[in-house]
This record gives structure tokens, sequence and C-alpha cells, in this order.
């Protein structure tokens, strides 16, 4: 019966929204999206960073481009590549880390056993800490 | 055997639902004994999807189940603000799916009249074009997608956030205790007979046992000599050590079913199966055809999936009530109490079925039934009262760091499992040091764990704190974890090393179905760290 009840329910609903969409013209929600969850730290990764996005995180935390390059702001080059680049939708809260200098990241790079593209990794990472 | 302790109501299972019970009961006065054999939320509750969700697809089938689990989820949103954040997904509609884009939209607008029950914002439609925007991962062969807005929920923390209260209100509760067997008067069961974790059997009385055993529930029931039917399911999860994308996704697998990449804090969680399980409950194994399955619904929807380095896989089974003639996936969540008097077992009720999104309202059923046979007259509170962490608000994150000498980041990461008890955590010598990198775990939060709640194994650790919960799955901090646990508990220098042992090997079980080559990038390295332990 609830089962009956339901689908009944949806049905009427499924009419109502044709019905709407035909009297009325769709306008964009985007931006309202994007809006709305930008203060919960959701926002799109760029077309760009998409394409190499399983590369930027790649990182083992070996920890051999510490070796070779250092920190940026406060933060260890192996942190930053593992994880700092888990946690987009927090870094917001956590620009203050990244302040700062940035040491020889093509050096740290060449390090990576992996090759983790340590210059995106920051780049990516501050554009999100940024906001 | 030393003599037996007696209280009012006994639960056996530690997972989000026994916890909610003992929670529950501790509010309303009573004195409460909590057994799990493992560790707390270490079954069906710690490898869900990590949701507090509304349940959309209760739509098609009981509107009034909807609006139950919204309302719940709204309570378990405001009682535990640290552990939960938005999942926002974005359902791609493609050619020849199973519902068009103006169904599913209908769907998401009836939806829409309930999101505001768990303080969630009402859907958005989004042409191929923009949805493209929003995650370019997604094929370009779409036809256009509509949002929806859920929770996530650190489940672990959950669990033992309602444990913690139970014990601030005195209750007992005792991880890696096995219950071994029921003590019976007659038709009455009035005890337990339990194993701890050093091999010694004690007794227990209580006046009510409570039976939250998840799936395990028919093999409690039979020792009270009731039968309780389910008709358990196997479901898998792929990890990934990151967030894929900052939004959710949904697909459809090729039979039709629903699938979800879920982003969480730091990981995404792809999944899941529902398989009808006969097996061991206690060895439930992940097979290589799940997880192709759940790849093969995603690379149609997210082509670059198979790129990305998976760190382990999940699997659990779901305690479903019985029902014949019925496919997995059309099985309700619905939930029972069984009061077991009428099967010559008085004093003993089971809460079977149900979800985590509707712990709460389960939990406190349960123990409004336990309350009637006590003839005992309090009202449920928790839908109410803050969970341990919640009492006030966090200060900022990048506050908390400077003080206590940690990042930001780290600060932030400890207030989402302590919440406003994370200042407290800290006040310790070792607060700087850094344990487990990629989570990130201080030394002092670690020791707070063994210390204050706990963590008698490394796995216990990975629950309570999500150590090695990271790309590297332990490589850099296994051993040093190890170290610190052991120091607290007093282990010797093989116990420290056969704990490690121990953990390696069986995160190495969750992780081999998903090693691919970039994996094993991965694996070299923990090799190399672990010489010695793998072996």
């Amino acid at each position: 019966m609830a089962r009956a009840d339901s689908l009944a329910k949806l049905a009427f609903a499924y009419g109502v929204h044709l019905t709407r969409r035909r009297l009325t013209r769709p306008r964009s929600q985007l931006a309202n999206l994007l809006e709305t969850y930008a203060s919960d730290g959701i926002r799109p990764l760029l077309s760009e960073e998409r394409g190499r996005h399983a590369q930027l995180i790649g990182c083992i935390n070996c920890g051999l481009c510490a070796l070779a390059a250092g920190r940026v702001g406060k933060v260890r080059l192996p942190d930053l590549a593992s994880s700092y680049m888990r946690l987009y939708a927090r870094l917001g809260e956590a620009d203050s880390d990244v302040d700062g200098d940035s040491p020889d990241l093509e050096a740290a790079a060449a390090a990576c056993p992996v090759g983790v593209p340590l210059g995106e990794v920051a780049a990516i990472v501050r554009r999100l800490a940024g906001g | 055997m030393s003599a037996p302790s007696a209280h009012d109501v006994c639960i056996i299972g530690g997972g989000v639902t026994g916890a909610g019970i003992a929670r529950d009961l501790s509010l309303r006065g009573l004195s409460v004994l909590l057994l799990d054999k493992g560790d707390w939320g270490a079954g069906t509750t710690g490898n869900s999807s990590w949701m507090i969700h509304g349940g959309p697809r209760y739509l098609e089938f009981d509107w009034n189940t909807t609006r139950l689990s919204t309302q719940d989820a709204g309570y378990i949103v405001s009682i535990a603000r640290n552990l939960v954040y938005r999942v926002v997904f974005i359902i791609p509609v493609m050619p020849h799916d199973k519902n068009n884009i103006e169904r599913m939209e209908t769907a998401m607008e009836v939806y829409d009249r309930f999101q505001p029950l768990k303080k969630a914002h009402p859907h958005t439609r989004l042409t191929a074009a923009e949805a493209l925007q929003v995650e370019p991962g997604l094929t370009p062969d779409l036809i256009g997608a509509v949002t929806m807005e859920e929770w996530g929920v650190d489940p672990y923390r959950l669990v033992f956030a309602n444990v913690q209260d139970a014990i601030a209100h005195g209750a007992r509760a005792l991880n890696h205790t096995r219950v071994v067997g029921l003590v019976r008067d007659g038709g009455r069961v009035i005890g337990v007979r339990y194993r701890g974790s050093d091999g010694a059997t004690s007794e227990a009385r209580a006046r009510v046992v409570v039976n939250a055993a998840g799936p395990w529930v028919p093999e409690v029931s039979r020792m009270a000599g009731a039968d309780v039917h389910l008709r358990p399911a196997k479901g898998i999860h792929i990890v990934y050590p990151h967030r894929i994308s900052n939004f959710s996704i949904s697909a459809e697998s090729i039979d039709g079913r629903d699938l979800l990449m879920v982003s969480h804090a730091g990981f995404t969680l792809l999944g899941t199966t529902d398989d009808d399980f006969y097996g061991d409950l206690d060895s439930v194994d992940v097979l290589d055809d799940e997880v192709d399955y759940l790849l093969q619904a995603f690379e149609r929807v997210f082509p670059s999936i198979r790129t990305y380095r998976p760190v382990r896989t999940t699997t659990g089974v779901r305690p479903t009530l019985f029902k014949w003639r019925r496919y997995e996936d059309e099985l309700s969540r619905r939930y029972e109490v069984i009061d077991h008097a009428k099967d010559g077992a008085d004093g003993f009720v089971t809460i079977a079925g149900g979800k985590l999104s509707m712990y709460r309202l389960m939990a406190e059923q349960t123990s409004d039934v336990v309350c009637r046979k006590l003839g005992h007259e309090a009202p449920c509170v928790t839908a109410t009262r803050p969970l341990p962490g919640n009492e006030s608000d966090v200060e900022p994150a990048a506050e908390l760091g400077r003080r206590s000498g940690i990042t930001a980041l780290a600060a932030m990461k400890l207030q989402t499992r302590h919440g406003s008890n994370a200042g407290a955590v800290l006040k310790d010598s070792r607060s700087g040091r850094m344990i487990c990198r990629c989570e990130p775990i201080t030394e002092a939060e670690l020791a707070h764990a063994a210390r204050h709640e706990q963590v008698r194994t490394l796995a216990d650790a990975f629950r309570r704190v999500g150590l090695a919960a990271g790309p590297c799955a332990g490589a850099a901090c296994v051993l040093r974890a190890a170290g610190v646990i052991g120091g607290e508990l007093g282990w010797s220098a093989s116990q420290r090393f056969d704990a490690a042992r121990e953990f390696v090997r069986e995160a190495w079980l969750g992780r081999a179905p998903v090693l691919g080559h970039s994996g094993w990038a991965q694996e070299e390295l923990a090799i190399g760290s672990f010489r010695g332990l793998s072996s």
C-alpha cells in the first residue's frame, strides 16, 4: 500500500514538473550552486588541474623532496603533496600554513621517484587555500 | 571467575546502534554495560558509506521512511557538528539511463521538501556544459545533471562519541570483549558471560539484555533460544586516499543499481555492492569481480577513474531484515525491535535491521522498550543533547595551531575528531611531534587515544584517530605509532613489533584486491619500511 501510494505521488509530482518546465523558461542555476557551497570549500577543480590530477596526488611519502628542497611556508614538501592534497575542501582554514617562501620546487620534483610535479601541487594548494 | 557485576541493562554489540542505546539509557539514568567482541564501530558501521543521508531512494517505497530518516539525520547533524560535513552529489544523466533528466529532477524536487529537516539545501539542475564546468572529469557524453546534498560523517568517531558520553553518565563499556553465553533463570535471561581481551571469563547480571549485534544478531539470539531471521547483504567499497573530486558523483551500474563516489574529508569512497551473503561474518573477502563491477560503472561517467590509485577496500555486511523474493537492492532498510518474552526469553530484546542515518531513532525506540520492561520512566534526550566536543564552538584552527605549535591543518583535523575538546587533547608536552603525517596525527593525540579512548591495537588507532589512513597506508608511521601506544600500554619491544606486524598483515588483506601499477610503487616503499614485518 505504501509503495502504491508513493508511486502515485511521484507520478503526480512528475506531471506538475513537466507542466512547470513547459510554462517557465529555465535559468542557469550554476552560479547559485557554486555560491551555496563556497563557504564549505566545495569548489570545482580547474580543467587543467583535472587533466593532471591523478599525477598530482601520486605522492608515496618517501620524503626525498624534503631532503632536496625543504618547505613551502611552514609545510614540509612531502606533507604538501600527501596531507594537504587530501583536504581540498578544508584548505581555506589552513592558508596561513602555506604563506611564505617557496623552495626550489623543480629540484624537489626532480628528486621525486614517482614524478609528482611539486610546482603544480604548490599552485593548486595555494589556490584552494586562498579561496 | 570473579563475582558477577550487576547492571540494569547489558548491550551486546558496540556498533552505532549499540553505542546509541548505551548513551540513551545512561542519560535516562540506568546503569549500563556495553560489550563488543572487537572494537567500537569495527563491523557494519565503520564499513558503511560514511553518510548520514535521507534516503531519496525510499521515495519509491515509502515517503514516511524518507521523512523519519531526514528528520533523524537533522538531529544527528545538530548534536555531532564536528563529525559531519556537506557532501554534494552530481547525478549525471546519460543517454539510455533508466531515469531521464525530467524524472530525475522530479525525484529531487520531491526530496527537496524533506531537505530542510536535515539542514540541507535544495537541488540544482545543470546543463551538460555546466556539469562539466563543475566537474571537468565527467564524460562529455552526459545529457545534463542534477545535484543533491547529503551529510558525510566519521562513523568511528560517531560511535565513540556515543560510547564516551555513555561512560560519562555512568556506563561501563568494554571493547575486545566477547559474549560467550547468556545467563538464564528459567524463562528469563538474567545476564551474560563474557571473555575479555586478557582471556579471563566473567559474568554480568542485567535486568534486560539487548542484542544489538548487527549481522551477528541471529548468532546472539540463538544463545537465548530465539530465532531472528536476517538477510545479510555484503557491500564493498574502494577507498582512494584523496578527494578525487570536491563533488561526489553518482553512477548507474551495469545492472541498473545506483552507485556512489563519495568525497569525504580527505578520501573518496566508491561503492557499494549489495549481494546476499552466506559466508563467515568474521572473514569477508573482497573479490576482484566486485572491484571491477564498481570501476566499470564509474568509468562510464568519470573516464579517468582507473588512473587513480586506491589505497584499500572495505567490506561489511548489512543486517537487513529477512524478505523472500526480492532483489538485494530492493530490500528495505527498515528495522524492528523484538521483545523475546514471547519466545520464552523474557528480559531479552533484539534490535535488527536499520541503517546508520537512523541510528539515534533506533536507539531511542529500543530504549523505550527497555524502559517499559523495567518500569522506568524517563524521556529520551539524545535528539538535542550535544555529543562530547559539541558543547561549544571550536576556536579557529590557525589559532589552536599557533598556540600548540602545530600547523593549522593538523589543528583542523584534530578538531574534526575531538571538536571543542581538541585543545585538551594537546595539553601534553609532546603535542607538536607528528606521528602520521598524511592524516596528520600528533604524538599527543595518539597517546591520548591509548590513555583515554580504549585504543588497544594499531587497528583501534586507525579507527579512533585515522592512523595510517592516508596515501602511504602506514609505511611512514606504523612502527613509530606502535612505540607511542606501546609506551602508554606497557608493551615490551617484541609486543610493539608484533602489533605492527599484525596491523601490516591485516591492512594488506584489504589492499591486495586494488593494487594497480601505481599502487605497487607505494607497496615497494612499504616493503622497504617494514623490512622484517611482512614475512
